[in-house]
């Protein structure tokens, strides 16, 4: 990478990671949405060919652009076929990977510098997840440690709530699936274990929690006082479907919580940043609405055209995200949103018509492969 | 009373006339089909062009070899094209002297006119039945692989289950083919039944450079803007016209596009399967230096691809995945009825 890409990518993480400072500050951002947004398309514009032939193919110019919502989104699926990162492939420090097991179906997300994002991720976790809470905590996570699964980005984000907002402990009193197995006998005697005093967080997947939902039947594994659990991501094929509204119900039940401190978080892997729920932080708030961080927006956009739709209709999900300073700043991703009152809803992909053919579609060919963290 | 070969040969080149009848009924029928596929009547017209109408006698000799013997056969018809019902009536028909079959429930119509046309007293439609309900011989079922996997699921120990899946046509452009011929042979294989059939090419592979896999491109491009004009496409439902704008964002991004009103081409390095574009007029052309090259980008789809549509079947026929037809580009809408379209195992 060559010294100025290098220094201008730099300036621009510093600028990411200065407006997520004054979140955390409960500061007025350091500039506009838009004065970064256009910079960082510029910027991508200039270092990833397949974004300038995007925004060529738009009739966009990007040394024009006045507001983020002017610059091309990238769809997901261009994470699978081509590289979208403004560096070379050896300055990579860390690659997530969407999940999947086809070759050549699984998107790659690699990142020069990580540090943005995990200064977003904190920002957004201490927000909505940690944020009465002083001293670090224990931290129970139900999915495998980051060596175990070194290009999710669920487990790095994980990994990182933990060392860097729990309470100091080895790995296996806080991640309980390692080698692919549930570790249900251990995360029992852990929550057993647990100071009464304190409360605790447990993240897990949907999928986790379906599993430990099934092998704990109707036993309980009450949390302190005052502890809480994020679950996220959706199901992938790995466990049987639950509705949302039941999911959360039965974790509540779980872990002998209230169902406001079950939080739902999303994330996508082609993405730096997370939406939240805000039942935790705000009584009002619903669940199944989702928060954006100042640095992130979601914007419905119809299928046709990629237009903004109105407040309040359906359209795909346009996500702008600041913290993507070397790859997309800009995320056509697949599902479905509607902006409402206090936040984004999410509602998943757009159900598959019934076929009208024996074409096969290209989720069946490829496996289905999913872009969840 | 068993059936000889010679007797099954005649019960399937029967049926072979009823699909003559309903073919000449076409202006008739047009309009009902058009509604439940979504089809414009013009394109259902073009579509009943790839009604067999005839076969060999080699064909039909091969179909009934190939179909076996059954007690009786149950056709589920689940996902299809409209006129596919003729040869899975055809292959049931070869099959056994009892076939039932399950239309399509978006689309009933030429399995009713057929049947109605055939007056054959071994065929019956059924409205609705439970596939546990079969007791013996064989399930003949057509749809996507949830589907199948399902019907598996649900038949009866004993019961043979014969799976036809989706799947999707290739076309294979040798450095030898004049790309404006190709282009125009390409474009009349993708337009029928706006390409949601499995034998519709959603692919094309050059051999060359990267210029004639744009000229190939361009030229598709043109072919398919006249085809439009004659036969337009019809309406694409809300999740396809979200796949179709998906697949255009990640090729502009991967390559080039040339979009028209009712289609669009893609030029783009080959990089997975997740380029392959979704139905409704959609073509993928990515080129290869040399044809030995093209089984390089069949693998990541090879258990999906039904037809290999080429300029030179000859040089193309050993890369082709296995189970694919090699087809004649333009072609590769009309395979012989000399058994199941889909040569692959389910």
């Amino acid at each position: 990478m060559d010294r100025d890409r290098r220094s201008a990518s730099e300036a621009l993480h510093e600028r990411a990671r200065a407006m997520v400072r004054a979140y955390a500050r409960r500061a007025s951002p350091s500039e506009s949405f838009d004065a970064l947004a256009v910079d960082l398309a510029r910027f991508q514009a200039a270092h990833v060919p397949g974004y300038a032939r995007l925004c060529a193919a738009r009739g966009v110019d990007p040394g024009a652009l006045v507001r983020a919502g002017e610059a091309p989104a990238v769809p997901t699926d261009a994470f699978k076929v081509a590289r979208v990162f403004c560096f070379e492939d050896g300055d990579a420090t860390i690659t997530f990977r969407t999940s999947g097991t086809t070759v050549g179906a699984r998107g790659r997300h690699a990142m020069r510098d990580v540090r943005t994002y995990d200064a977003a991720a904190l920002a957004s976790g201490r927000a909505m997840l940690f944020r009465d809470l002083s001293a670090p905590v224990p931290v129970l996570v139900v999915g495998p440690p980051e060596s175990e699964a070194p290009d999710s980005s669920l487990a790095h984000m994980c990994g990182l709530f933990a060392s860097a907002l729990g309470t100091v402990e080895p790995i296996e009193r806080t991640f309980f699936v390692r080698g692919g197995t549930l570790m249900v006998d251990e995360l029992r005697a852990r929550v057993a274990g647990l100071p009464r005093q304190a409360p605790a967080v447990v993240l897990a997947t949907s999928f986790a929690l379906v599993h430990l939902a099934d092998a704990l039947g109707a036993d309980v594994l009450p949390l302190p006082a005052g502890s809480r659990v994020m679950q996220t991501g959706g199901f992938k094929g790995r466990s049987r479907e639950v509705a949302a509204p039941d999911l959360r119900r039965t974790v509540a039940r779980m872990f002998a919580i209230e169902e406001t401190r079950v939080v739902s978080e999303y994330g996508m892997t082609e993405l730096s940043s997370q939406l939240w729920e805000a039942t935790l932080v705000d009584e009002r708030a619903r669940a199944g609405v989702y928060v954006e961080p100042p640095w992130a927006r979601v914007v419905p956009v119809d299928p046709d055209g990629l237009a903004p739709v109105a407040d309040g209709e359906i359209g795909i999900a346009r996500v702008e995200d600041l913290a993507n300073v070397d790859s997309a700043f800009a995320v056509l991703a697949q599902d479905r949103v509607r902006r409402v009152p206090g936040g984004i809803e999410l509602l998943g992909r757009l159900p598959g018509a019934p076929p009208r053919g024996c074409s096969i579609a290209v989720d069946e060919m490829i496996g289905g492969a999913g872009t969840l963290p | 009373m068993t059936r000889t070969f010679d007797d099954r040969v005649a019960d399937v080149r029967r049926l072979l006339g009823a699909g003559r009848r309903v073919y000449e009924d076409r202006a008739r029928l047009a309009p009902e089909i058009a509604m439940s596929t979504g089809l414009t009547v013009e394109g259902v017209l073009l579509g009943f062009s790839c009604l067999e109408g005839d076969a060999t006698d080699a064909d039909l000799r091969s179909l009934v070899s190939a179909a076996g013997e059954a007690e009786r056969v149950h056709v589920v018809l689940s996902a299809n094209v409209f006129v596919a019902p003729l040869r899975a009536l055809a292959i049931a028909r070869a099959a056994s002297a009892i076939v039932t079959v399950r239309p399509s429930s978006r689309d009933p119509t030429l399995v009713r006119e057929l049947a109605r046309s055939a007056s054959d007293d071994a065929i019956a439609v059924v409205s609705d039945r439970d596939v546990a309900g079969v007791d013996r011989g064989e399930i003949h079922v057509y749809g996507r692989e949830e589907t199948l996997r399902a019907v598996r699921g649900r038949a009866r120990p004993g019961v043979v289950v014969r799976g036809h899946g989706p799947g999707l046509g290739v076309a294979v452009v040798t450095s030898a083919a004049d790309t404006a011929g190709a282009a125009e042979a390409i474009a009349a294989d993708v337009v029928p039944f706006d390409q949601r059939g499995c034998l519709s090419p959603r692919a094309v592979i050059v051999e060359g450079s990267e210029g004639r896999g744009a000229t190939l491109a361009a030229a598709i491009h043109e072919r398919l803007e006249q085809w439009h004009e004659r036969v337009p496409r019809g309406e694409l439902s809300d999740s396809e016209r979200e796949a179709a704008t998906r697949w255009r964002e990640t090729v502009r991004f991967a390559g080039r596009v040339w979009a028209g009103a009712g289609h669009a081409v893609g030029l783009a390095p080959w990089s997975g399967a997740a380029l392959v574009p979704p139905p409704g007029r959609h073509v993928l052309v990515t080129t290869v230096p040399s044809v030995d090259a093209t089984t390089a980008v069949f693998a990541a789809m090879a258990g999906h691809v039904v037809v290999v549509g080429t300029d030179d079947p000859a040089r193309v026929a050993g890369m082709a995945p296995h189970g694919a037809r090699v087809a004649p580009l333009g072609r590769m809408q009309h395979p012989p009825l000399d058994g199941p379209v889909d040569r692959r195992r389910f």
